[in-house]
């Protein structure tokens, strides 16, 4: 009687029995083996160290020729089930495994395995005289491809060849659930085109996978709704010809697999419908349909397992970016409804971010939703505590502001950057942010260690800009931390109040500084945008801060950056540096005048409107300054003039992009303003240009805003007797 | 004052009446309704069947297919496979269990990682209920821990599992009911479960949920109605209306 015993063969030894001459030996080893590995990733790891991998499938290759020519089918069949079964385990959920059954060559063998079935396989044997019979081969063989299907490893299958759609029919066709479940994974897997799209639809598969809905088991209802939504994806079209009448009714039994008893089922089939709506707004219109979903989708949650962890991101995908669904989700509970099961803690990470993302997407648009979010509490006892203590507001505000900090600071990378989208989110409350609500430790502290954090230094991130060259498909993990992490930052230090002195004081401003040297252009950019924010509007001692902090130098070039957004940042940036105060348009004259220099040049060839607006902008507010700051622009705008092209003030003047017509004109209402000295002499210059010329012909433009301030310097300019 | 008292009164019949007014539907009123109700013997007997393979009583769902010609929903094969597993757990052959389990379909344990720690928390107590302390610490260490690191709950069960090797007297401490027979039967269901779902089966006969809609529509009608009602489910007997 075996008892529980862990005396087991080391692995090692294991695999110097795969070799075995005797095949019984090798057939208990790779059933060990299999056992070993089976539901335990450490195992699979370490014999496939061991190179394990490569031996099972050097062992599966030498038995396919075996099955041809041995008589004695019942080892040879065997050894092909055993050695398909480890194949599979190994690829079963691990990427790792995936790619080392494919590096060494299985992934053919297998194919070839299943593609032309010599007669040996396809002879129904009877019972007794093969216990392993072929169709069990077929089961494993087709299990070990379903495995590597499931990952993105696997190799792209090319649709689009007349035989293999005729092979990936057989496979749907098959009664057997592991081939059609395979024929289902590789769709999922490998069709990406709208003409792969296309080419299924035209080949019929859309029939198939609907009988297969509607008849199959329940594997194949599942795996057939994930193909589904596969070629539906972003394909209007095809989603049309499915919904009318050439197959009849299928959308309704989508529909009723969204009320199946499983759990699984109903989660696919909801993701099928939800890819279906945003891919054709105009099905599935009725509200009805859409409560339904986000009731599904909610109730879904409740699942311990993985289709809980799941049901967060595609109830984020029914919502995102739509006010009708937020507003539906924010009375169907969605908010107390997330909040509740992150307050249950210890969630599955996956779980963790989904929520948190769903969450961000809920606050995304609707201030509803944000002061739902905001009013959220803990427990019954603690928030009666707040209220007889009288800080009630307060009181809800530490909640969520806990709940986001808990989540900044949690191990999981994922789960870190769907705070910062969470937080971005609600800090978009202008009431709340006004009321300087989020600038308060309990939030910057937590946001500012991301940055701080060794593993994401900004040398870490040249390294790792470095590698993604080199591998595109490396996901930039960190990255993504930092700009969701930015994103975050730049709404919180908007902060209209007086607490702006926090984030520095826990180096929040100098780690920005640092970022804005990033080799991500993404990460400049954004720690750009938070500064910009950060600036605004702020007193004079945050303003030098931040200018010593960044120099002349550093500024300028970030303004001469190859990248346009992070161009259109650092002029912002200067735009608000040097608004207010007139010393603070002394910055722009640091060093030789090179801030200046560098926004004369970048308005020369600025590629993109926005990058006109911000430095059309910040020239405004250094024109705003005393007669030498006036002079200096006056200069600036008049020598580019000396080039043979076109002066990019009348460019500006002409661009149909009425936000920088007006940000132009008002920079000349600033050097004309009849009061200071020099006026008449700029005017005159201006006039010299052709300059006044072109803005008397704006005198009756379209936008308000562009006629006000073309009228205002035609005034300045008729104060001098111009008419 | 009087007026008040009047209203009081009247309140006071309404209620009367309401209670009163509990419809009495009679015996024989009730049989008749019941043989109203036309149910396919195909359909009692495909309860029937769904229950015995659900069970896993393949020799009745033999006889019972021979006897009433009712065919059942899975191959009766995997009812002996599956069956041998739930045995295997029963009798503390974990091991056993898990190839038995692996052959059938290796998926199953590749992909329920908690099924998967459930049986090793079992081989787990096997050994420590066997004495076997040595290797049982070797056992949590090398199998065990790795998959508490992945899950925070596992390793919660596993501390408790392993806190039975601090006592003596494990029939006694707190954590004793880990060494319970039960413990047993409840990871051999899971493993029966398991099977049964992924041959897209319902883990779960249909025969106790119809009894369970039974009782529940019968405490709704309570409140309506007093009628001839099933106490005795085993037997199905009527019992006289109380009114």
């Amino acid at each position: 009687m075996p008892s529980a015993t862990v005396n087991k063969p080391r692995p090692s030894e294991l695999l110097s029995r795969l070799t075995s001459a005797e095949p019984e030996v090798k057939v208990r080893a790779l059933r060990e083996v299999k056992n070993q590995i089976i539901g335990n990733r450490t195992k699979k790891l370490s014999f496939l160290k061991l190179g394990a991998v490569s031996a099972v499938a050097g062992i599966l290759a030498d038995s396919i020729d075996d099955v041809t020519e041995n008589n004695n089918c019942n080892n040879t069949n065997n050894i092909l089930v055993q050695s398909a079964a480890a194949l599979g385990s190994f690829a079963c959920g691990f990427d790792a495994g995936v790619q080392a059954v494919l590096d060494a060559g299985a992934f053919p063998n297998l194919l070839r395995l299943l593609a032309n079935p010599n007669e040996k396989l396809d002879y129904i044997p009877n019972e007794d005289d093969c216990s392993v019979n072929p169709v069990k081969v077929v089961d494993a063989v087709a299990r070990a491809l379903r495995m590597i299907y499931q990952s993105k490893l696997a190799p792209k299958y090319d649709f689009l060849q007349q035989k293999n759609m005729e092979f990936l029919i057989s496979l749907l066709n098959s009664e057997k659930e592991n081939v059609s479940g395979l024929g289902a994974s590789i769709i999922t897997r490998s069709c990406e085109t709208n003409l792969e799209q296309k080419a299924l639809f035209d080949a019929g598969i859309l029939r198939k996978l609907n009988s297969l809905l509607e008849g199959g088991s329940l594997s194949q209802r599942d795996a057939s709704l994930e193909s589904l939504a596969t070629i539906f994806r972003n394909n209007p079209e095809v989603i049309s010809k499915f919904a009318g009448p050439e197959i009849g009714r299928p959308l309704s039994s989508i529909i009723d697999l969204a009320k199946d008893r499983y759990p699984r089922t109903r989660l696919l089939a909801c993701m099928c419908l939800i890819v279906i709506r945003n891919a054709s707004p105009h099905f599935l219109q009725d509200i009805g349909i859409k409560t339904k979903l986000i009731h599904i989708l909610l109730e879904l949650l409740d699942d311990p397992g993985q289709v809980g962890d799941e049901a967060p991101f595609a109830f984020s995908s029914l919502i995102v970016q739509k006010e009708d669904l937020q507003k539906l989700a924010l009375e169907a509970n969605a908010i107390d409804k997330l909040h509740h099961h992150i307050k249950k803690g210890s969630l599955h990470p996956r779980r963790y971010e989904g929520i948190l993302l769903a969450l961000a997407d809920m606050c995304s648009k609707l201030e509803s939703c944000r002061s739902k979010f905001l009013s959220l509490q803990v427990c019954q006892t603690k928030s009666s505590l707040g209220a007889i203590q009288g800080f009630g507001l307060q009181w809800h505000f530490s909640v969520v502001l806990n709940l986001v900090a808990d989540a900044l600071t949690d191990y999981n990378a994922g789960v870190r950057a769907a705070a910062c989208i969470c937080l971005k989110s609600v800090t978009r409350s202008i009431k709340n942010l006004s009321a300087g609500y989020f600038m308060n430790e309990t939030i910057v502290i937590p946001l500012v260690q991301l940055f701080l954090d060794p593993s994401t230094s900004v040398q870490h991130g040249l390294y790792r800009w470095q590698q993604k060259s080199e591998r595109p498909d490396t996901f930039p993990l960190l990255d993504v931390v930092w700009v969701a992490a930015l994103g975050a930052t730049s709404n919180i230090v908007v902060d209209f109040t007086t607490r702006k002195s926090i984030f520095v004081q826990c180096g929040g401003m100098k780690l920005l500084v640092q970022l804005a040297k990033s080799m991500e252009s993404s990460v400049r950019s954004n720690a750009l945008w938070a500064l910009k924010n950060f600036v605004f509007q702020a007193d004079n001692r945050l303003k030098e801060g931040v200018f010593s902090e960044f120099t002349a130098s550093l500024l300028s070039s970030l303004i001469r950056d190859p990248e346009p957004s992070v161009q259109e940042q650092a002029l912002a940036l200067v735009r608000n540096l040097v608004d207010g105060c007139i010393n603070l348009i002394e910055f722009v004259f640091a060093e030789d005048g090179l801030i200046l220099g560098a926004i004369g040049r970048q308005l020369q060839c600025a590629s993109k409107a926005e990058i006109g607006i911000q430095g059309m902008y910040a020239l405004c507010n250094v024109a705003s300054g005393n007669e030498f700051h006036k002079e200096a622009v006056m200069q600036l705008l008049v020598t580019q003039m000396g080039d043979k092209n076109q002066s990019f003030v009348i460019k500006f003047l002409q661009s149909n992009d009425s936000r920088l017509c007006t940000a132009t004109v008002w920079t000349i209402v600033n050097l004309t303003c009849p009061s200071s000295p020099g006026a008449l002499g700029r005017l005159e210059k201006l006039r010299n240009a052709g300059i006044v010329t072109q803005i008397k012909n704006m005198v009756n433009d379209p936008c308000v805003d562009v006629k006000l301030r073309v009228r205002t310097v035609l005034g300045q300019s008729m104060a001098f007797g111009d008419n | 004052m009087s007026l008040f008292w009047f209203v009081i009164r009247q309140l006071a019949e309404i209620e009367e009446q309401m209670a009163t007014s509990k419809k009495v539907i009679t015996r024989e009123e009730w049989e008749k309704r019941l043989n109203d109700v036309k149910i396919r013997k195909e359909d009692m007997n495909k309860l029937v069947m769904n229950f015995l393979v659900t069970e896993g009583y393949v020799e009745a769902a033999e006889k019972f297919q021979m006897e009433s010609g009712t065919e059942p929903d899975i191959d009766l094969a995997t009812i002996t496979d599956r069956m041998a597993v739930k045995k295997a757990v029963q009798s503390g052959n974990v091991e056993d269990a898990i190839e038995k389990v692996n052959d059938l379909n290796p998926e199953i344990l590749d992909t329920n990682p908690q099924l998967f720690f459930h049986l090793q928390q079992q081989r787990l107590i096997e050994l420590i209920r066997n004495g076997k302390i040595e290797e049982a610490l070797e056992f949590a260490q090398e199998e065990l821990a790795p998959r508490g690191e992945e899950n925070q709950s596992f390793l919660e069960e596993l501390e408790r599992t392993v806190s039975l090797l601090a006592f003596e007297d494990v029939s006694n401490c707190p954590v004793g009911e880990l060494l319970d027979i039960s413990q047993r039967l409840k990871t051999a269901s899971e493993v029966n479960a398991a099977i049964l779902t992924s041959q897209s089966h319902e883990k779960d006969p249909k025969l106790p949920s119809l009894l369970k809609m039974l009782i529940w529509a019968q405490n709704q009608l309570d409140e309506k109605a007093a009628y001839p009602r099933i106490n005795d489910l085993s037997n199905a007997t009527l019992e006289d209306p109380t009114v």
